[in-house]
């Protein structure tokens, strides 16, 4: 049966485009994007760490454009970013010198630098505050400057990593000349040093065994749901990890570009807030246990997505047969544009492919009642 | 005339005064010198990507984390280029520190102590934002003293 070319609907496609303004304005109220910027931040936090791009204001504007729809959010942004070019590569970015805002770690009470709560809703009550209204809105915020104003200064100090004792005694291994050319499975842990280039996913396809730079990237622009998902059932005993949170960690780290008139020269161009997470597991060393730990770091506050992101990394060294210890299975499935495209297009007309199951079907049900052969 | 600033504080240190600063305050700064000097834009203003690389801590390897948008500015002032990038997409502002950029290059800028002011108020702000967030450190009391939950013990063993 071959293809055949319809046409119509342009008008209803139209109509249907416009009817979604019916669906946002259902009263005259507006939401500015600077208040979902602020008052949804760790939606926007989610969506610019799925589309792999930060930009608080863009997203927050890409939220309100599509009713709050994280996947079409994410389709806004991937498809912005697309039209811009790549000027610049920061320098490294070493989250050592993060100016920490929350820290915590599952493995160690006291650790260097202490553990910091931050902002966490870990220990509020789950109940819904039914005064919580916009009119509260601007007392919030005079109160909390207030309050920044009454501070007695604190100078930022950089904390170590928990890991680091654990380094240093051995139990840890080491990679200080780890060579990220060649395949996440089956590497020696000392290997040469290069500093090349990371595999960008956004540039260049997906190749199986992938590097650990790939894995780390994809990972950590995945959809939340997926990777945490994948987590729980790793946890739940479809993997074989069941990790301590060595650290999480959420705060500032800067950025720099070299400049474009000098190369010595590095310019600072501002802050991004990242969550990062280590989680340890115990694993076989030769005749004896070690501690293996696996690593996680997302955009914005999404602990949930950087701690499944540290298990998934672990699961994917382990190897094994659980869909979470499989590469290409874990990689290729969890890009929230991705998915939401492919499901999405199950949406979109298959009159000709439905009228040839529809066929295959009546005639095996017509083969039946006369006797014929089933399976012509 | 002071010291030039450019003999006090490298590149990295004056764009981040700059980045934090708001766009009023740099706004000032660079008409200022365009009251005495008259910029050639070399690169407009726009719109641009960054990629971030990061170098992750268990496999100490680089990876890229995302990409984040930034604005950027080449100008010339008197001869003398001055440039900008900013995160964000603020094309006035990336403007102003391109102008004030050459300016220090060009060895005319004025506004040193401006800089410095700003630059204590940013610190003050942050170290203020930092001890609201120290205010939240966990002080535990262990019923257990030989509870082995202890980093710094591990560390001294």
């Amino acid at each position: 049966m071959a293809y055949v070319a319809v046409s119509g609907g342009k008008e209803a496609i139209e109509e249907s485009i416009r009817l979604l303004d019916f669906y946002q304005c259902s009263n005259d109220r507006d939401v500015e994007v600077e208040a979902i910027e602020s008052k949804l931040s760790l939606l926007v936090d989610r969506v610019m760490s799925e589309a792999g791009l930060y930009s608080k204001p863009y997203a927050a504007l890409a939220l309100k454009q599509c009713e709050g729809s994280i996947e079409e959010a994410v389709f806004l942004l991937r498809a912005y970013r697309s039209t811009l070019t790549r000027n610049y590569y920061t320098t490294e970015v070493n989250s050592n010198d993060m100016r920490i805002i929350r820290r915590i770690s599952a493995a160690f009470k006291d650790i260097e630098g202490g553990q910091i709560l931050g902002a966490t809703y870990d220990y509020t009550h789950r109940l819904i505050d039914f005064d919580r209204d916009s009119k509260r809105a601007a007392k919030l915020y005079a109160t909390m400057q207030n309050s920044l104003a009454e501070q007695n200064p604190e100078e930022v100090s950089f904390c170590p990593r928990v890991s680091d004792e654990l380094k240093r005694e051995g139990l840890i291994d080491r990679y200080d000349n780890y060579d990220d050319s060649t395949s996440t499975h089956n590497r020696s842990d000392q290997e040469s040093q290069t500093d090349r280039p990371p595999h960008d996913v956004t540039t260049t396809m997906l190749e199986f065994p992938a590097q650990r730079s790939a894995r780390l990237q994809t990972l950590s622009r995945a959809d939340t749901g997926f990777i945490s998902g994948l987590a729980y059932s790793a946890l739940r005993g479809f993997g074989q990890v069941h990790p301590t949170v060595g650290e999480l960690r959420s705060g500032y780290v800067e950025l720099c570009v070299v400049s474009p008139l000098d190369e010595n020269e590095s310019l600072c161009v501002g802050e991004i807030l990242i969550t990062e997470v280590e989680c340890f597991n115990t694993s076989d060393d030769k005749d004896q246990l070690k501690i293996a730990v696996g690593y996680g770091a997302v955009f914005g506050r999404n602990e949930n997505k950087a701690i499944s992101m540290a298990v998934i990394d672990r699961e994917l060294d382990n190897g094994g047969e659980y869909p979470t210890q499989d590469e290409e299975f874990v990689l290729t499935h969890g890009d929230s544009l991705e998915m939401n495209g492919f499901v999405s297009h199950l949406k979109l007309p298959h009159y000709v492919t439905f009228q040839s199951k529809l066929d295959s079907v009546r005639k095996t049900r017509a083969a039946d009642a006369t006797g014929g052969d089933t399976h012509e | 005339m002071s010291k030039p600033i450019y003999e006090q504080m490298d590149k990295k240190r004056l764009s981040r005064i700059l980045a934090r600063a708001s766009k009023a305050d740099l706004a000032v700064l660079s008409a200022e010198i365009q009251k005495t000097h008259t910029p050639l834009i070399v690169k407009e203003p726009g719109k641009t990507l960054t990629m971030i690389k990061m170098r992750e801590p268990v496999k100490q390897s680089l990876f890229y984390l995302g990409e984040v948008i930034v604005c950027e500015a080449i100008v010339e002032l008197d001869g003398e280029k001055g440039a900008a990038v900013l995160m964000g997409d603020d094309t006035e502002k990336v403007l102003d520190m391109a102008i004030i950029d050459a300016a220090i290059n060009k060895g005319v800028f004025d506004g040193m102590d401006m800089l410095q002011q700003l630059e204590k108020e940013q610190e003050s702000l942050i170290q203020r934002e930092n001890a609201l967030h120290l205010k939240t450190m966990v002080n535990f009391e262990s019923i257990d003293k030989e509870a082995p939950h202890d980093l710094n013990a591990l560390k001294k063993a």
